[in-house]
């Protein structure tokens, strides 16, 4: 037994040794927590983001910082679970002091650290969760989301399908909750704009499905005229790819969201299939703006390749957390929020504003065509429609119903 | 919502012969991970592992050798050999050591390996998605009586039987094969009658590691190869080897062909709800038979 | 295993008593993060010792126990979340729940034995996780359940501690209890000879019965804990990856002990959170630990410094 006191000696040693080291609070920093997923797939996006971020962040405090404190962060990785990522929330929230959290790609973790933050009273910015939950039924004053939402994907995909002439449509996608909200959303959206669209069929695969070929000989027999893909990160390329091996899109047209992104196209390089629609929040081609240009050239510079839409969210996290800041005038969670809420600030493409009722970013969106253009190894956009984020923001008044709902 | 309309024969053979194709891929992945339980008795956990890593190796292979088809030729041809190579390394230097453990620390042993590919897949590979074009003689696909058929899926389906004889041809003709299966029901007595019973299971572990390996490969040009893939696949592989009766090879064969059918033929009937079906048959098959569909061997 | 000589027995009593008083106290000198770490290894250690009543006290191969915990978690969180009940209703409906679910599955898998016993486990828990992943309406789908309505006495990060700390206390007594039975001494003699024990009159089926359903219990336990703890319910909760990592916690602290899980549960969490925050390959971490476990330490390491007391001839661990 004596070993076992020994052993129980080591532990609590252990323990003392883990508790006073790390505990440093320096107060002329503020620190911003990130919780992403930087281990498997989706952490290609994670790390757009936080260069997006570092570009941002970097450029502030060269400035001189904000309110004459410098802006600094801490990662944690959430490994794509629940529980990690509320975990190290919580660590980030407790231990590290961070000022306000920024994550992450998925929707699960997003929905619990903003329930956390709800209960902390810190702000929490999301950055690549794209349930409409999170700013809408599940919304409140400390919770902001960066990107665009199930909702505002529905109504652009709306607004720009409806422009085209396909009436018989098959729905597909991976089968949980992103595909099924952005699906319903599309379609909802699309019948109220076009009452005359039929749904023939729809199809789920499980998420990360290996093999779509089944899926796509099934859909191709039942002769819609157009496909709405429903896809997360992970289900998107090979999506695509499976397509392009099947010479799907050569058959029928097909609507994916974030087809068109530089995220999905750049892996898969010269392979992705032409003519397909996609829509997508930022190209670093398009708008061939000054800002925009510039943008393109800092981050290239930086890091070597070009910025997609996850590099732009990173970067708008930064520059509003400065904004924020500033207009609150000192470093306090609840005046960051309500200064945060309505603020705009100039990007890369043009003003964004923070919306008043639901904190959510009102991003444009761009619609655009996937084709082979020369001088880049990989596909870009075409024929790109710029839908205004107005046409796509979520009404106080159905917001305010969401919220009641739950 | 009436689906029947959109059923047509044509649909349902063209869906039958895909969902074929896949079974065929998951015939040769689970008689791998059949092979080694049957005759090791370890539920190798790593098994799906290898698959990715045969997948990666594949890609790998294939970018480097370059020149369009034939790269992926040379890859196809040599990733199930590395990762066959990697098994005996693996199999000699730290399992061979644990044959007289627990079942249990065996499977935990597999379940350590499987973690321990995953982060040296992501060391190596890094977690960008990794995507390869199928040969040129096999892109697109083939239509004919009003059906459109990728010509890769041909090819896996071509595979499958080839696949199928070699293993039956492999147990019950030569004479590991026959040492093999002899040791799977009593390994006790193989090692009386003077035969390296040690060497028998490398070998075994080898060539199931293979299969795996070679599924892998086989996929590359279908999905995009990702750190994800041992993890889905894993899965299915141990539901095909339980409902087909552990380290039976032909009850591989038969839990890959209802798995791959019920999930192909699932889409076409019932598109909402097909993530369903194959669990539903597995638990069908289990309630009337938990042994298995077929005779274990064990 | 548990029962000891008498210098022994004091030696243990006087050791837990100190460990019950520091950790009564913990929340008044820990900082806020450090108690919740210490209520999610206690949960944890919970979650584990239960599995260990199947897996090494009755030797059954109880490879996805994380579903019984998932269900307890998911039992409580609907109650609070849907209906109107008093709150109560539903953290004792919730291990209710996990308990006919572990007799439901029980009854399917107690045919075979070993190895077929843990694969039909492991079948039919994915199917449980399908069920749950895919039920939108109803289990939130994979975005889980969040923001559930715990009664604000144990809503704080140390109400949370001591609520997690009195019901796990408690259960580990009433788990000493039943391992020290009569039961239990059954239960131990069917993992030691089963048809030994069925030749003398013992029906082992049943026996084994009441272990899978006493263990899914008290892992439903441990998913009301997680939720009081936690506020959230998701389908990472049911993943046999979960599980696999359970029986690791049982392997690292000792199965053929009482505490070992206990211990290998606080050692992991605490690697896993200190650890897994700051380098990305903590799966290469724990597979390496796992290894060399494997390898060197197949007892654990409570087994270990116990054996080290013991008579070394007691080699129980050695010949199953």
């Amino acid at each position: 037994m004596k070993k076992g006191v020994i052993a129980l000696l080591f532990v609590c040693l252990f323990a003392i040794a883990g508790i006073w080291s790390g505990v440093v609070y320096a107060a002329e920093e503020i620190k911003v927590g990130i919780i992403d997923t930087y281990s498997g797939p989706p952490s290609s996006y994670a790390l757009d983001v936080l260069d997006g971020f570092k570009l941002a962040m970097n450029k502030i405090n060269a400035g001189g910082g904000i309110l004459g404190k410098r802006l600094s962060y801490v990662t944690r990785d959430d490994k794509f679970k629940v529980d990690l990522g509320l975990t190290s929330a919580k660590e980030l929230i407790m231990r590290e002091n961070v000022n306000l959290l920024v994550g992450t790609i998925n929707s699960a973790v997003s929905l619990a650290v903003s329930d956390l933050a709800k209960k902390e009273n810190i702000p929490f910015i999301v950055t690549y969760g794209k349930s409409s939950n999170i700013t809408g039924a599940k919304g409140h004053k400390f919770v902001f989301s960066m990107n665009e939402n199930t909702e505002m994907i529905g109504k652009a995909a709306a607004i720009g399908l409806a422009k085209r002439p396909f009436v018989k449509y098959w729905i597909a996608g991976d089968d949980y909750e992103y595909g099924h909200a952005v699906a319903d959303a599309v379609w909802n959206h699309l019948k109220k704009i076009k009452p005359d669209v039929q749904l023939m069929g729809q199809s789920w695969w499980k998420v990360g499905e290996p093999d779509f070929t089944p899926y796509i000989t099934s859909i191709l027999s039942a002769k819609p005229d157009a496909v709405i893909v429903a896809t997360g990160g992970a289900g998107c390329i090979p999506f695509l790819k499976a397509a392009k091996n099947t010479g799907f899109n050569e058959k029928i047209p097909i609507y994916m969201h974030t087809a068109t992104e530089l995220s999905t196209l750049r892996p898969l390089g010269l392979d992705a299939p032409e003519g397909v629609i996609g829509t997508a929040n930022y190209y670093f081609y398009y708008p061939e703006t000054p800002e925009n240009k510039a943008f393109v050239d800092e981050f290239r510079k930086a890091y070597d390749r070009y910025p997609s839409f996850g590099s732009l969210i990173g970067w708008c996290t930064a520059s509003f957390i400065a904004e924020a800041y500033k207009k609150a005038g000192k470093v306090d969670a609840e005046q960051f929020a309500a200064a945060l809420t309505g603020l705009t600030i100039n990007s890369p493409i043009g003003n964004l504003t923070v919306g008043q009722f639901d904190n959510q970013l009102m991003l444009p969106m761009f619609m655009g065509v996937t084709k082979k253009v020369p001088g880049y190894d990989f596909l870009i956009a075409s024929d790109i429609v710029t839908i205004p984020p107005n046409e796509l923001i979520t009404t106080a008044e159905e917001i305010r119903k969401a919220r009641e709902q739950k | 919502m009436d689906f029947s309309s959109t059923i047509s024969a044509s649909g349902l053979i063209q869906q039958f012969l895909i969902g074929l194709s896949r079974s065929t891929i998951l015939f040769i992945v689970s008689s791998g991970l059949s092979l080694v339980l049957g005759v090791l008795r370890i539920p190798n956990v790593a098994h799906g592992s290898l698959y990715m890593l045969g997948a990666f190796l594949c890609y790998s292979i294939a970018t480097l050798v370059g020149a369009g088809s034939t790269g992926f030729w040379v890859g196809l041809a040599l990733a199930p050999f590395c990762v066959a190579f990697v098994s005996l390394v693996v199999e000699r230097a730290l399992f061979s050591r644990l044959y007289d453990r627990e079942h249990l620390m065996l499977l935990l042993f597999t379940f350590a390996l499987m973690l321990l590919c995953r982060d040296a897949v992501k060391m190596i590979w890094g977690s960008e998605y990794r995507s390869l074009a199928p040969p040129e003689a096999l892109q697109g696909s083939l239509s004919a009586f009003g059906m459109m058929f990728p010509k890769y899926n041909l090819f896996l389906l071509s595979l499958g039987p080839v696949v199928a004889i070699g293993l039956w041809f492999l147990t019950h003709k030569t004479k590991i094969g026959k040492i093999a299966r002899a040791a799977a029901v009593d390994r006790d007595m193989v090692g009386a009658v003077g035969i390296n019973v040690s060497w028998v299971f490398a070998s075994v572990f080898v060539i199931g590691c293979f299969l795996a390996g070679l599924g892998g490969a086989l996929v590359a040009p279908t999905q995009n190869i990702n750190q994800g893939m041992d993890h889905t696949l894993i899965m299915e592989a141990f539901l095909i080897v339980i409902i087909g009766g552990l380290g039976n090879v032909w009850g591989a064969l038969l839990g890959a062909l209802i798995f791959g059918l019920t999930d192909s033929m699932g889409i076409l009937v019932w598109p909402q709800f097909s993530i369903v079906f194959p669990y539903a048959v597995v638990v069908i098959a289990l309630i009337f038979r938990p042994k298995g569909l077929l005779k274990a061997t064990w | 295993m548990v029962e000891a000589k008498g210098y022994f027995k004091i030696r243990t009593v006087a050791l837990l008593s100190i460990l019950l008083v520091v950790l009564a106290v913990a929340p008044s000198f820990l900082p806020r993060f450090f108690t919740y770490l210490l209520a999610l290894a206690l949960l944890t250690g919970l979650l584990s010792t239960s599995l260990n009543l199947a897996l090494g006290f009755g030797g059954m191969y109880q490879f996805h126990h994380a579903v019984f915990y998932g269900i307890g978690a998911y039992g409580v969180s609907l109650m609070l979340m849907k209906t109107s009940l008093p709150p109560v209703t539903g953290f004792i409906l919730g291990p209710i729940l996990s308990a006919i679910l572990a007799l439901i599955m029980g009854i399917i898998c107690i045919r075979l034995s070993k190895l077929y016993f843990g694969m039909l486990q492991l079948s039919l828990g994915s199917l449980v996780w399908v069920v749950i992943f895919r039920w939108y309406s109803f289990t939130g789908g994979d975005d889980g359940l969040h923001g559930v309505p715990i009664p604000s006495l144990i809503a704080t990060v140390t109400g949370s501690y001591y609520f997690t700390l009195i019901v796990t206390v408690c259960c580990m007594a009433i788990l000493y209890m039943i391992v020290n039975s009569p039961y239990g001494r059954i239960l131990q003699a069917i993992r030691d000879n089963p048809e030994r024990s069925a030749s003398i009159g013992v029906r082992v089926r049943a026996h084994q019965l009441v272990a899978l359903v006493i263990a899914g219990f008290f892992a439903g336990i441990a998913g009301i804990l997680f939720v009081s703890v936690e506020g959230s319910a998701f389908p990472d909760l049911l993943s046999w990856t979960l599980s696999l990592e359970l029986i690791i916690m049982c392997l690292f602290g000792g199965w053929f002990t009482f505490f070992g899980p206990m211990l290998g549960s606080a050692i992991m969490v605490g690697l896993r959170t200190l650890v897994g925050g700051y380098t990305e390959y903590w799966t290469l971490v724990l597979a390496i630990i796992l290894m060399l476990l494997i390898y060197f330490l197949p007892e654990g390491v409570l087994g270990y410094f116990q054996g080290l007391g013991a008579n070394p001839k007691n080699t129980s661990a050695e010949d199953r």
